[in-house]
């Protein structure tokens, strides 16, 4: 048998159970976009460093030009350095049949004896490694397999240094080296042509020359190991070599990008969500508060029957405790379903052996510890008013409440109103805290719509501003080496080519202060065309002759200012170390960037005009024949056609950031809706009274409607623009938090989005103020006048 | 004009007769009282004549346009143009002042009195630009009575005006009534369950147990002032 007063409890809320429903969901869209980002972080993170665990992923990496293997020994000796694993490592272009332009690999070496990798171990998914001694089998990249339909037995054909190979492919592997499998240097993967290949040791360094020597390392650090003194080591002992610089994994490509997405993810998980649950924590102390205030009388009667104050208090208490089990029962539920429905993305982007949801149940309890206690501290306040009256104040009808003009009458506008609009503008005035709160939940309703539409402003601006401002060429070509300018020559030379524009640019670090970067520094031709470099409002920034320009994300990195001067290392040839000035910064969005004059990079270099690539447009009735000749220049490395760039980051990034906004939307309706029918069903229940008697003394349903509505609507009308500006606010703070170094967002809103925000409330108003609006006219008129206030 | 007027209340799975066909004809600048106990039918029977709630059966009619059986915007109509309501609970807007409260009424009438000659006619000439918070118990249900009277209605249909009033502010309470009555010619029916209020009529309807089970016509109204409780 139930408590009575847990049945009258569950009356009650059968009875409010619309709006039950519109706060429990509110609150549960916050609860599951907390759920969903929470857990998918957790699910990333756990995936991750169990994966690098187990598959020996390495803590330092390095390039270099070519160093006997005897030098990897002496890495090894470096205090604080635990394993170490000299490969060579190698650019190749890919030539598959069923595509036009060839597509690009990284060929890593496995070890010649078949013993396992000692870091970076692969993860066979199919197949097996590579026989002792075979030399043309390869282990291909699960994600290029799948994209183009490859699986072991089948053949590849390879440029391996300007000789095409054939290689059959043994197995299918991924490495924790390539979680995030792209070009080196590139921001997007393209799994239809680009992938990692591993093959054996002596069949990769003999045909670059490197048999007994190695190209690349990568080490583990001992338990405990400082990493900079290692790198430090690392770098004086590779130096004569021609190390490029060791990093640690925090700045390796893959890890770096993995890194990146949880900080993105991470942003979305805390402000965004807590919005929503704000919204929520004001309904129920609307719905509440009112309730409480109906029930004054049963209140008094409960006391006077024994109850002590905080058995009653405790019995109000509990409604807010039905509706924060409701939010979360479907919160969680749906916070599980659309996390794990979104991992899917993940997997676009994250290739692990495995990618199972975890489900973060912390965040949950927290969650619902912080809505909770929000909208059970505001309805304390009502309960313990309404308790602390002794029972026989309480049973006597309230007063009619104190009412004045407002302050527009008192200024004199008194006749610009109608008696409806006077009604409304003094009920406001009368409870502020009320129509503060109402406006609140409206605003935040309102402002929730902003970001979902400025997401998808901000991928359209990037589009255009990417790949039609910044990038004019159809084609950039890169060598496997640096070459002379008959490179070039035979690049311009090819068929189709309308114009060309070379590219030259250096592996270097670049210090300012304590901090510093590992990038490109890549020249550019004066005046250059093709791939122009842009402020924020689209100018072209000309070149310097001396100086560097940079992106500013990098700038902002270094903390460098226009007028700094730059320490550049460069770590290639002669590896000439300067101090360059810094002349000025570029708006771009992937990656970080910097740029010289290629004369003056050429004279730092103190060399001819070596190129390592070319920007290239083509004539498109000679797409096809330009590709044939491109997969015949067997120092091309790397092709990347910016079409394919353009459609590769619209099924990737721009599929998944407009999952997430679809999913953001449909959350940010929902609340819309919950909010406004919360409040119109509130000021129903509130103004019942005045709206029967009005019916009674002959006003028509339609009149009585609009003054119902009048309040509200002016309400709402207050909150649309707060709610705008909150909505900006809110969008520009959480799309900043994505800039990060590999990919970042221009903050761009649409004055669409803006009137869609409207349009959206102002919606919902319209179906909520028309479901109040029937039940109107089904008010009780002698019900409703018979009893006391 | 009602003949046979029926009523029946289903709550749940029970039937509760409120009205056993009453016949009942009242004629224009009549002051009727109708008096019986609680659950007598009374009240349903005024809110039936008032246009607020519909008979079961039986036929109801005002100056030969019939009320039963009829839409809800004809009601509507009904009770915006014809029909002045006053309630024990005053039902007054409290964001309005008195004088706002009755013209809000003015604002929708065909051919109403202004605010101010309403109120001057209940005595609360001096008190227009108050709130009903401002007001006491009596002032508020006269500022009621200015708000039904205001549109000139024909008929004046006051339950329990003096139920939440102490003796005195119940005397001017009636007063006002008996004043609008004599002076604009209203038919006036006033509910109550106080026998002495029978004294102020032309005729006293008694009901039981949804019956009128007595009828009588007074042959002298007795002036208000001299009615004690």
């Amino acid at each position: 048998m139930l408590d009575p007063l847990d049945l009258k409890l569950l009356r009650d809320l059968g009875r409010m159970k619309g709006q039950v429903v519109a706060v429990s969901l509110v609150m549960a869209c916050g609860l599951a976009m907390m759920i969903m980002t929470r857990s998918l972080i957790l699910t990333l993170e756990s995936t991750r460093a169990a994966y690098y665990q187990s598959h020996a992923m390495a803590d330092v990496f390095v390039s270099l030009k070519r160093a006997p293997l005897a030098v990897a020994d002496r890495v090894t000796d470096i205090p604080g350095v635990a394993r170490v694993e000299a490969r060579v490592a190698v650019n190749v272009t890919l030539d598959l049949p069923t595509m036009p332009e060839p597509a690009s690999g990284r060929v890593i070496s496995l070890p010649e004896d078949g013993s396992p990798q000692r870091l970076n171990r692969l993860f066979l998914r199919s197949g097996r490694l590579p026989r002792i001694d075979a030399r043309r089998e390869a282990v291909l990249g699960e994600a290029f397999a799948t994209a183009n339909g490859m699986k072991p037995g089948d053949n590849l054909t390879v440029v391996i240094n300007g000789r095409r190979e054939t290689l059959e492919i043994c197995g299918i592997a991924l490495s924790p080296e390539f979680v995030f499998e792209a070009r080196p240097g590139e921001t997007l993967p393209d799994h239809r042509r680009f992938s990692v290949l591993w093959m054996n040791y002596r069949a990769l360094a003999v045909a670059y020359n490197l048999d007994g020597a190695f190209n690349d390392l990568c080490l583990d650090l001992a338990p405990g190991a400082q990493a900079e003194p290692v790198l430090r080591e690392v770098d004086r002992l590779l130096e004569p070599y021609g190390g490029t610089g060791s990093y640690t994994r925090r700045d390796q490509a893959s890890a770096q990008r993995l890194d990146d997405e949880l900080r993105v993810l991470g942003s979305l998980a805390l402000v965004y969500p807590l919005v929503f649950l704000s919204v929520a924590a004001f309904m129920v102390n609307a719905v509440l508060s009112r309730i409480v205030r109906l029930q004054r009388e049963q209140i008094a009667q409960m006391k006077a029957l024994g109850y002590a104050s905080w058995q009653v208090g405790l019995h109000y208490m509990k409604f807010v405790l039905v509706i924060g089990f409701l939010g979360t029962l479907i919160g969680g539920l749906g916070g599980r379903w659309l996390g794990a429905d979104l991992l899917s993305l993940y997997e676009l982007f994250f290739l692990f052996p495995k990618l199972e949801f975890r489900m973060d149940y912390s965040a949950l309890g927290l969650a619902l510890l912080v809505c909770l206690g929000a909208s059970a501290a505001g309805v304390l306040t009502v309960v313990w008013q309404a308790v602390k009256l002794p029972p026989a104040e309480a049973m006597r009808p309230e007063p009619p409440t104190d009412f004045k003009p407002s302050v527009f009458e008192r200024i004199g506008l008194t006749n610009l109103f109608s008696p409806t609009l006077r009604m409304a503008l003094r009920n406001i005035e009368r409870k502020p805290w009320q129509a503060l709160f109402t406006c609140c939940g409206l605003s935040l309703a309102t402002g929730l719509m902003v970001l979902p539409g400025a997401m998808s402003d901000s991928i359209d601006y990037l589009l255009t501003f990417q790949w039609n401002r910044q990038q004019r060429h159809d084609v950039a070509v890169f060598l496997t080496e640096p070459g002379s300018p008959s490179g070039f020559h035979d690049l311009e030379h090819l068929p189709g080519v309308i114009r060309a524009e070379s590219i030259r640019s250096v592996p270097a670090r670049l210090r300012f202060g304590h901090r510093s970067r590992k990038l490109a520094v890549t020249g550019l031709e004066p005046g250059a065309y093709l791939n122009r470099l842009l402020d924020a409002d689209c100018n072209v920034i000309d070149l310097p002759h001396d100086g560097l320009v940079m992106s500013e994300k990098l700038a902002e990195v270094l903390g460098a200012g226009i007028g700094d001067m730059i320490q550049v290392e460069v770590m290639e040839g002669r590896r000439p170390s300067l101090q360059i000035p810094l002349r000025g910064t570029v708006t771009d969005f992937a990656g970080v960037d910097a740029f010289m004059d290629i004369t003056a990079l050429r004279r730092m270099l103190k060399e001819g005009e070596t190129i390592n690539g070319a920007f290239l447009t083509i004539d498109h009735n000679r797409w096809d024949e330009f590709m044939r000749g491109i997969k015949d220049t067997p120092r091309s490395a790397a092709v990347m056609v910016k079409r394919d760039q353009l459609a590769a980051f619209r099924e990737t990034t721009a599929k998944s950031i407009d999952t997430i906004r679809g999913l953001y939307f449909v959350l940010a309706v929902i609340v819309a809706f919950g909010v406004v029918y919360n409040s119109a069903r509130i000021s129903l229940s509130e103004r019942s009274r005045e709206l029967a008697t009005l019916r009674v003394v002959g006003f028509r349903l339609g009149e009585v409607r609009g003054l119902l509505i009048g309040e509200l609507g002016i309400l709402v009308l207050v909150a649309l623009p707060v709610g705008l500006l909150f909505g900006r606010g809110l969008a520009l703070y959480i799309m900043s938090s994505f800039s990060t170094e590999t990919v970042r967002l221009p903050i761009v809103i649409d004055p669409s989005t803006y009137s869609l925000a409207v349009t959206v409330v102002a919606t919902a108003a319209a179906i909520s103020f028309a479901l109040v609006g029937r039940m109107v006219g089904k008010l009780d008129l002698v019900g409703v006048l018979k009893a006391r206030d | 004009m009602a003949s046979g007027l029926r009523k029946v209340y289903h709550t749940g799975e029970v039937d509760v007769v409120a009205l056993h066909g009453v016949d009942l004809s009242l004629d224009g600048g009549e002051l009727v009282v109708l008096l019986g106990a609680s659950g007598s039918g009374k009240s349903t029977l005024l809110n039936i004549l008032g246009g607020l709630d519909t008979p079961t059966s039986g036929s109801l009619s005002y100056r030969g346009w019939p009320l039963d059986g009829t839409d809800e915007q004809t009601l509507t109509l009904y009770r915006r143009n014809c029909v002045g309501f006053v309630f024990q609970f005053y039902n007054l807007i409290p964001s309005l002042t008195a004088r706002e409260n009755v013209a809000l009424i003015t604002g929708i009438s065909r051919d109403p009195m202004p605010p101010e000659e309403a109120l001057a006619m209940v005595g609360l000439a001096a008190r227009m630009d108050h709130f009903p918070s401002q007001l006491s118990g009596g002032e508020q249900q006269r500022v009621a009575i200015a708000r039904a009277i205001a549109k000139r209605p024909e008929v004046l249909l006051c339950d329990e005006p003096t139920g939440a009033l102490d003796v005195t502010t119940g005397i001017q309470v009636l007063e006002a009534i008996e004043r609008i009555n004599r002076e604009l010619g209203t038919l006036t029916v006033v509910i109550t369950h106080n026998a002495v209020m029978a004294e102020m009529a032309d005729r006293v309807l008694h009901l039981s147990d949804g019956r009128i089970v007595k009828e009588r016509r007074n042959t002298e109204r007795r002036p208000v002032s001299s009615l004690e409780w």
